[in-house]
């Protein structure tokens, strides 16, 4: 793949020029195929060393070639040509990036150096010295995914060690992690080295060596205190929370898992079905001979370990396809269905540089483990039934759809941005459709059924996937199987979500397209009309107040009259309104007048901005004059995009910059102004709005923290920035306070509209109060979030990258917990 | 072959196109002995880009279905929609500004290559918008591309517009006994 260098490659990199207008040539650049450059080389035995980075590539890719044949052939070649330096280099480095790269393949790759240490030991010695100053940097520096890989290779590596090999090196890991946990009560990081640990003693015992199983033992006693200890902060990431009272449901943290798991397979004589093991044909034909083994190097631990991102909460199992009649992925009793996860998880999070290359990988998943492991790839759901007795009914394609899903719906937030996780599942679609397709039919009907226990952060993403998803695909769906839920009334989760999906299909698409794709029954929630027209100016029908004010209003704007000229229709208005006796007469003036502009501007996004830009000054006017007028103005937006509420989000958000709206305003109008009975709570646009404003604010603080601790601030800069972010953090908390008491409200059943509605309807009250709970789960978690985040990073003033997911855990984090 | 470190495994998404790069041929031809790629050289243009362009867009769609897929990537600065130089008319082109040079990158890693409006878009890392480059460079006011197309694009009104009117000519010549 990536030896071809795009530029370099296509014979002198000619190939695609004068191309762009060619459409036969365009789509040649467009579909991502690999392997047509390979095909166009000319025909020549190639040199040793292209073969041998081409072989190491694409090793265990194949199900075609066996696995025996490929090892002996790239062991062989790199044996022969030892005496290459450049060739050997190249393959040390290659072979140790692809551990880092490439999870998957590190038992293959280990396997190389099993075969090859007979004949040629000083290559086994020279990759050892290698992997061991790559985990040696990766300790120092915390970046602890990249030490667990190390540690993995070594652990394949077992039978090639001097005495204990890595257990004493494990020993010393799982002290640091005592420490950890020892010093900081809700400490994230020890319990990643105790799943690293983990981890190792998989593939330790799964290794060419033996006799080990007593150091397994005692090391897994170890770890055991920590791992099965339940962690106070479990809840807060917990996906379902609302299953809770239903079915006794609890998180299951990986660690927890793996600590029985673990006990299982020493009880059973680790028999660790699933791992691979290439080397075995080795053995059988060489029992004995194996060459000599080898010392591992010194590894100095440093001796307080810091994380380089994310030291997280604690990481809750999660799986799509738990609860189905036959078991399509391991079950949670079994190992494998942690290790499947993580060699999944790493492969996703690592190559979100190519998508397509990570959804290959992902495809090839059942190459990579023991064989039989699973059923065969694209054996649909209702064959499993039909396999013999003993023949395994997991489907790599459902373990696959498991593991994006997981990482899609990490909380509280995913490594990546949300998008790339879309974009890896619509390029499985797109590999194999017929395999992929119907299992994420059945994650959707999962997913949609246990809504209503679901976070509501993670359901806005589900929704927002699955929206995406279907753009890319069509919008083709089995509308018909929820048209039941239709009739509900939206407090119902499913009616939400439907309604939040298609909302959000039009605004990737049209209304008309959307209409035909849905039954009949569907089509009153969408706009009434297909015309892609303005919404119209209600101002047009005389039976509107102040309709002539507002029509002279429009034109001036339009025509870039004279301020006093518009000022002198508001005055009018505002007469009109306080003859009326309306307490606040500026009011209907701002509604008449921002009704307006949005009009005007209604054309496309350019069109609004220019028009706000044209109307700054007096909008900037309004604002300053009181929260009052900046939630009208809000309100007047909303009310006229009512049928695309996804248009006023992006206005909304656009005022926000401009600073003619603040952030209190847009919460206190959704979650006071108009909060009544809580039913607003259900609308997606509003969710999102709510969670997009409160995004700037806590960004904003992030971005002030990070300039602050940069290196070389002079005193007085300090003393400024640090000024502003005690501004802004007291804003935060008087933001996240407003958002808290109201949902308080709504969540208790005590919010004004609940109480003098005293509805008959019990039903709909307990599932309004529900909606109230979520809302303040999700906001309560960013709160802690944030908070302990900022704390964190003021403690330790070195500078950082700006990650937005760098988050740590301290103890407010736990006072989120209910 | 001389290893580098910036070359991953797996070939990465977030690079400049071949059309890009052709463009830039010339200069690389020249330093071709040096063996060093663009990215490397001091004053690469694209070392910060925060712009993409963004190609094969159906004439219809508009600005706010572009604003919705791409705001997945970021928040974006500004949106520049491409025009025929002649109608004023949207003529399947973009340029996306975003804040940052990552969400640039993630949008080339992420949304390249993906479907809007049911059309797979195109990206492409750019140097940055300048006034005039909103405008087709086509003879007949759209895209160069959608002059000479032979095949029938619904999306991109028809056929390409000097075919199409070369195959009138046929259509009359024929009509005339020729």
């Amino acid at each position: 793949m990536a030896d071809i260098d795009r530029r370099n490659g296509s014979g002198g990199g000619g190939g695609y020029r004068g191309g762009y207008q060619n459409n036969r040539k365009r789509r040649y650049r467009d579909d991502d195929d690999f392997d047509r450059n390979r095909n166009q080389r000319r025909r020549h035995e190639e040199p040793p060393h292209v073969k041998l980075r081409k072989q190491l590539l694409g090793l265990a890719e194949s199900p075609l070639k066996t696995i025996d044949e490929e090892l002996k052939d790239i062991s062989k070649l790199i044996v022969e040509n030892y005496s290459d330096e450049r060739l050997r280099e190249n393959f040390l480095e290659m072979a140790l990036q692809l551990v880092h790269e490439q999870p998957f393949k590190i038992p293959f790759i280990a396997s190389i150096f099993l075969i090859s240490n007979n004949e040629k030991p000083i290559l086994t010695e020279d990759i050892i010295a290698k992997a061991a100053r790559a985990l040696q940097t990766q300790a120092r520096e915390g970046l602890w995914r990249e030490a667990k890989l190390s540690l993995r290779f070594f652990a394949c590596m077992q039978g090639l060690l001097e005495n204990d090999g890595v257990f004493p090196l494990l020993n010393e890991l799982f002290s640091r992690a005592v420490d950890l946990q020892t010093a900081f009560t809700d400490d994230g990081l020890g319990l990643e080295l105790i799943k690293i640990i983990q981890l190792t003693i998989v593939y330790l015992m799964a290794s060419s060596a033996s006799g080990f199983e007593q150091q397994a033992s005692a090391l897994l006693e170890n770890t055991d205190v920590v791992a099965s200890a339940p962690h106070p902060l479990l809840p807060l990431v917990d996906p379902y929370p609302g299953s809770k009272e239903v079915n006794d449901h609890e998180p299951q943290s990986v660690i927890g898992l793996l600590q029985k798991q673990l006990s299982d397979e020493a009880a059973n004589g680790w028999p660790l079905a699933s791992v691979p093991r290439p080397w075995k044909f080795l053995l059988a034909q060489n029992p004995e001979d194996q060459g000599p083994k080898h010392a591992l190097p010194a590894i100095e631990l440093p001796t307080t370990v810091t994380s380089k991102i994310r030291p997280r909460l604690p990481e809750v199992y999660f799986s799509v396809y738990a609860d189905q009649e036959r078991e399509t992925v391991p079950s949670t009793k079994n190992i494998s269905s942690v290790i499947f996860r993580d060699a999944l998880v790493d492969t996703i999070n690592m190559l979100d540089y190519n998508r397509n290359a990570a959804a290959k990988f992902l495809i090839d998943l059942d190459t990579f483990f023991a064989p039989d492991t699973f059923a065969k790839r694209g054996t649909p759901f209702d064959k499993l039934k039909e396999l013999p007795e003993d023949s395994s009914t997991w489907k790599p394609e459902d373990v696959l759809v498991d593991a994006v899903f997981s990482q899609l719906l990490q909380l509280p937030n995913s490594e990546h941005k949300l998008v790339y996780f879309h974009s890896v599942l619509t390029e499985a679609c797109k590999i194999a459709p017929a395999a992929i397709a119907p299992c994420l039919g059945r994650a959707i009907r999962y997913l949609y059924k246990n809504l209503g226990d679901m976070d509501l952060e993670l359901q806005a993403r589900f929704t927002d996937w699955f929206t995406h998803h279907l753009s890319n695909f069509g919008f083709t769906w089995k509308w018909t199987e929820w048209v039941d839920d239709v009739e509900l009334s939206f407090a119902h989760p499913q009616k939400a979500f439907i309604a939040g999906v298609l909302e959000k299909e039009i605004r990737l698409s049209v209304v008309g397209r959307i209409r035909g794709t849905l039954p009949e029954s569907y089509h009153r929630l969408l706009p009434a009309s297909d015309e892609e027209e303005s919404p119209p100016f209600r101002f047009e029908s005389d039976h509107e107040p102040y309709a002539p004010e507002a029509r002279e209003i429009l034109k001036l704007i339009r025509s870039r009259a004279s301020e006093d000229e518009i000022q002198a229709q508001i005055d009018a208005i505002q007469q009109a309104a306080a003859e009326r006796g309306l307490a606040d007469p500026a009011l209907p003036a701002i509604d008449v007048y921002v009704t307006c502009v949005v009009f005007a501007g209604s054309k496309s996004l350019s069109h609004i901005l220019s028009y706000i830009e044209r109307c700054k000054d007096r909008l900037l006017t309004i604002s300053a004059a009181g929260r009052a007028g900046q939630r009208q103005i809000i309100g007047s937006v909303m009310q006229y995009w009512i049928e695309k509420p996804g248009i006023a989000v992006n206005i909304i958000d656009k005022l926000l910059n401009y600073t003619i709206l603040s952030p209190l305003a847009v919460v206190e109008w959704a979650l006071v102004d108009k909060l009544d009975n809580g039913e607003i709570l259900n609308r997606s646009y509003i969710y999102e709005v709510i969670a997009s404003t409160t995004y700037k604010v806590t960004n904003r603080v992030r971005q002030i923290v990070v300039a602050r601790n940069q290196a070389g601030m002079m005193p007085e800069q300090l003393k400024i920035l640090d000024e502003t972010l005690d501004k802004e953090r007291i804003a935060m908390a008087e933001l996240f306070t407003v958002i808290e008491d109201a949902l308080k409200g709504v969540a208790e059943g005590s919010a004004d509209g609940m109480v003098e509605n005293d509805d008959p309807d019990e039903e709909e009250q307990k599932l309004l109060r529900t909606w109230g709970g979520r809302w303040l789960r999700v906001f309560r978690r960013k709160m802690a979030v944030e908070q302990s985040w900022t704390r964190e990073m003021l403690n330790s003033p070195q500078p950082q990258e700006q990650d937005a997911n760098n988050t740590t855990v301290q103890e407010d984090m736990a006072d989120a917990v209910e | 072959m001389q290893a580098r470190q910036e070359r991953n495994t797996v070939e990465r998404l977030d690079r400049p196109s071949a059309y890009y790069l052709g463009k830039n041929k010339k200069r690389r031809q020249d330093d071709r002995d040096g063996a060093q790629s663009p990215q490397q050289e001091p004053e690469d243009p694209l070392a910060n880009a925060t712009t993409l362009y963004v190609g094969n867009l159906s004439f219809y769609t508009t600005e706010e279905q572009i604003h919705e897929l791409f705001a997945k990537c970021g928040e974006i600065k500004r949106l520049v929609m491409g025009l025929d130089r002649f109608s004023k008319t949207p003529c399947g082109f973009c340029f996306v500004e975003y804040y940052t040079h990552q969400d640039a990158l993630d949008c080339m890693k992420y949304i390249g290559g993906t479907k809007l409006d049911e059309r797979i878009i195109r990206t492409d890392l750019d140097p940055g918008f300048q006034e005039g480059r909103q405008y087709g460079r086509g003879k007949s006011g759209g895209q160069v591309r959608d002059e000479y197309r032979d095949e029938f694009d619904a999306g991109r009104g028809g056929y390409g517009k000097a075919y199409a009117a070369q195959m009138e000519r046929a259509e009359e010549d024929y009509g005339r006994g020729k």
